[in-house]
Parts: C-alpha cells; structure tokens; sequence
C-alpha cells in the first residue's frame, strides 16, 4: 500500500480538533479554528522564538539567581554555584537535579531544536523516526527547566526569618524563566511533519500559508 | 447514525471508518474503530493516533472534580510550615508568587500565578464542565471554546513542576528552623496525580466526536 500524506490530496487535520477536512474550505467545519496544511510559518517563527532564548540564555547563567543575605553579609549564587555548593556539600541528588533541570535540559534542548530546524530546512540528513523522537523528548521535558524559578520563590516566601537569614531573587530569575517560556514557544511552533515532507520529497513550499 | 456498537470505540456522527492523518508525519490513513483499551498507532511513523479509552468521561469528571476539590485544600493550607523562635511562615503557592512580587519581580510572580494557578484551574474546571454535561449527550454553551482553552492551557500547568520545587526547597531549607509539613502538600500530591489522571482520562479524538454529537443534537 503505498502511503500519502493528506496535504498532497489537499487535506489538512485541525490543529484543535484533528478532524480531516478539505483545506480550501478554511475554517474547520467541527470546530471553525483556521485550518492549515502545516503550521504557518513554521521554521520562522521556530528560529525566532530560539534565537531569543539563547540571547537570554547568557544572562540566566552569568548573573545571580538568588541573594542569601546572612551574618556573613549578602553572598551571590548563581545556578552553577549552586550547583557547585550542594556538590560540596554531599548533596549529590538535589546537585543532580538542578544540573539537570536547569543547565543541562536548557541546552539540549535547544541544541535539539537548532538541528531539527536544519533537518527540516534540508541542511543534515538524518531518519525521520529518530528526529521525531528527539522531538517528543524536547517537548516533554522542557516545562521542567521552570523548577529553579520555583525554587527560588519558595525560598523568598519562607527564608525571611528576623534579620537571621534572608534570600531575595536575583537578576537572572527572569531571563531564566523567560528562556523556559521561550523554548517551549518554539518547540510548540515546530511543526514535525515538515521533517517527513523533506525524507519523502513532498514540495509545499507554495502552501504553507 | 449513531449507533453505538457495544465496547466498539465510542459513538461517532457517521459510521464511516476514522479518516485521521499523523500528526507528526501526515500520513492519510484510515483507521480501525477499537475495542476499549486499544490504541491506533500510524502505520508509517508508528506515533500513537489515539486511543480508546476505558469509561473515559467518567474518568475524565471524577479525575477532574476530585482535582477540584484537591485544589481548594491547596490553597486554604499552607505545604511547608517553617518556625523559627517566634517567626512563623507558612508557604502556599499564591505566598510564593506573592513573596516574588514584593521582592520586585512582578513579571516572574505574574508567571507563576499562571503556571500553577489559573492554567491548571482551567484544565480541570475546563475538563469538567465538557466532559460531565457529556456522559448525558449534553453540551453546555460554550462548550467549544471552553474546550480549546483548555487544550491550549495544557502544556502550561505546570503543578508536577512546583512540586518537585518544593521538594528541592525542602532540601535547601537547611537549617533555618522547624520544618513542618502541611496538610497542602498533600492536597498538592494529589492534585498532581489527579489532573494527570483526568487528561489521561480521555483522548482529544473522541472528546470531540462526542461533543460533535451532543452539538448536533441541540441544533
């Protein structure tokens, strides 16, 4: 049996509702949302949404996340010094943890998208099976970057305690949310069908709209 | 018609055979109606197209009430109580934004409030309100677009997130003093388990045939 995709018949599902209707007819006839062959302008909006993260991505890093004011006066962290801190304190779960949600899933996962963009636009070469399960991972573990805001503002909320100890949010807490946010936009604005167009050579560039 | 055949995938407009393409890979296939519990996976990429849940809309309304009632406790008591001599501080989620808020960042607190209070009570309420009205083949008003909120609030309910943030806080706490756990944290558990529950409770597929129905009845 050979296999087509349902744009070459003209064919869009509902971004919404799933529904397989005839794409000329516009709107979704279950649900009237728009109706697309592929998500409009895919790649665009993807590069842009990630070019944004990874600018902010600098800031998140380099400047402090939270300020813990003690009897020592106020001492800077940020997250890698955290990091580094439960580390030296034996606390190899929760330096694991951070490392994990708040340097390592960040990168990968924008590393992850910078390739599929390339795939999708034709410059590597890889299957489309493995590209769509990288796909599934970036868009299931991204939302778990957001723990360390978390973190950090459950902190502020318990630690005022008198004069004793004190942590306040730092600079970077925003950028570092704003780059959770952003990553998820793009992953979200990534539409992986376009990696199977490229495998099966199917051109739609003049319908994407 | 809608003829429901018993155990034999849920009750749809017309009795043709499920037209679907893949999301990821937009092969047209047509696909089997499926006994309950068995699950259509596209025959090029091998993605999960959907599947037939089991009593799915009464799952989906009791996950989703329960997740409701979860969430009322979460916000009445505090998870972690910390006292230090005669200082006490008591953190639910609205404290935490809150604490973000007046230490000056009030978009990061505007965030917050959204990820683990307005998006996760739009699902569950969300979820409620269509999927309880239909297991009597009812559609409320607005029902459409309620739906479509919440689909859309889906992937920014972030309540598992805050979760294992307070968990990690825990361990970061330290020294400061007494630490007490509340009665929220467990509501907070639940309330996780339950929203993962309910979502799971119902596929988007048949959520929407059956809404088809309800709405082509009425009119």
């Amino acid at each position: 049996m050979e296999i087509r995709s349902a744009a070459a018949q003209g064919l869009a599902s509902c971004h919404l509702c799933g529904k397989v209707s005839p794409v000329a007819l516009g709107t979704c006839p279950r649900c009237h949302r728009a109706l697309h062959l592929r998500k409009p302008r895919s790649l665009e909006r993807t590069w842009c949404f990630l070019l944004a993260a990874i600018a902010l991505y600098f800031p998140a890093n380099l400047m402090p996340i939270m300020v813990v004011g003690g009897i020592g006066g106020p001492e800077s962290d940020t997250i890698m010094s955290g990091v580094v801190n439960f580390w030296r304190k034996g606390d190899l779960l929760v330096a694991a943890i951070i490392f994990a949600a708040s340097i390592l899933i960040p990168i990968l996962k924008m590393l992850a998208l910078i390739w599929l963009c390339l795939a999708a636009s034709g410059r590597t070469h890889a299957s489309p099976k493995n590209l769509a399960r990288l796909y599934h991972l970036t868009e299931l573990v991204g939302r778990w970057s957001m723990v360390d805001v978390f973190v950090v503002a459950i902190l502020v909320a318990l630690v005022q305690v008198g004069a004793l100890s004190t942590v306040l949010p730092g600079p970077a807490i925003l950028s570092f949310a704003a780059v959770v946010v952003l990553t998820m936009f793009a992953a979200m604005s990534f539409d992986p069908r376009l990696l199977w167009d490229r495998h099966t050579g199917a051109d739609l560039s003049d319908t994407h709209e | 018609m809608k003829r429901h055949l018993p155990a034999l995938s849920w009750p749809r407009l017309d009795d043709a055979p499920i037209q679907v393409a893949c999301p990821f890979c937009d092969a047209l296939q047509e696909a089997p109606r499926l006994p309950e519990g068995d699950a259509a996976h596209c025959c090029r990429c091998g993605e999960m197209l959907y599947q037939n849940r089991p009593r799915s809309l009464a799952r989906a309304t009791a996950f989703s009430s329960a997740a409701l009632i979860f969430m009322v406790l979460v916000h009445l008591f505090p998870s972690i109580t910390v006292t230090a001599g005669s200082v006490r501080r008591e953190l639910t989620i609205l404290e935490a934004a809150a604490a973000m808020y007046r230490e000056g960042n009030p978009l990061v607190a505007l965030g917050a409030v959204f990820f683990t209070v307005i998006a996760p009570l739009i699902l569950v309420g969300g979820l409620l309100y269509v999927a309880a009205p239909l297991r009597f083949g009812i559609a409320l008003p607005g029902a459409k677009s309620v739906t479509r909120w919440f689909q859309l609030c889906e992937p920014w309910s972030m309540l598992e997130v805050f979760l294992l943030g307070i968990l990690v806080a825990l361990l970061k706490l330290g020294a400061v003093g007494e630490i007490h756990l509340g009665v929220g944290l467990w509501a907070l558990a639940g309330l996780v388990f339950c929203t993962a529950a309910a979502m799971a409770g119902i596929d988007r597929l048949e959520l929407w045939d059956r809404l088809e129905i309800a709405l082509h009845k009425k009119s």
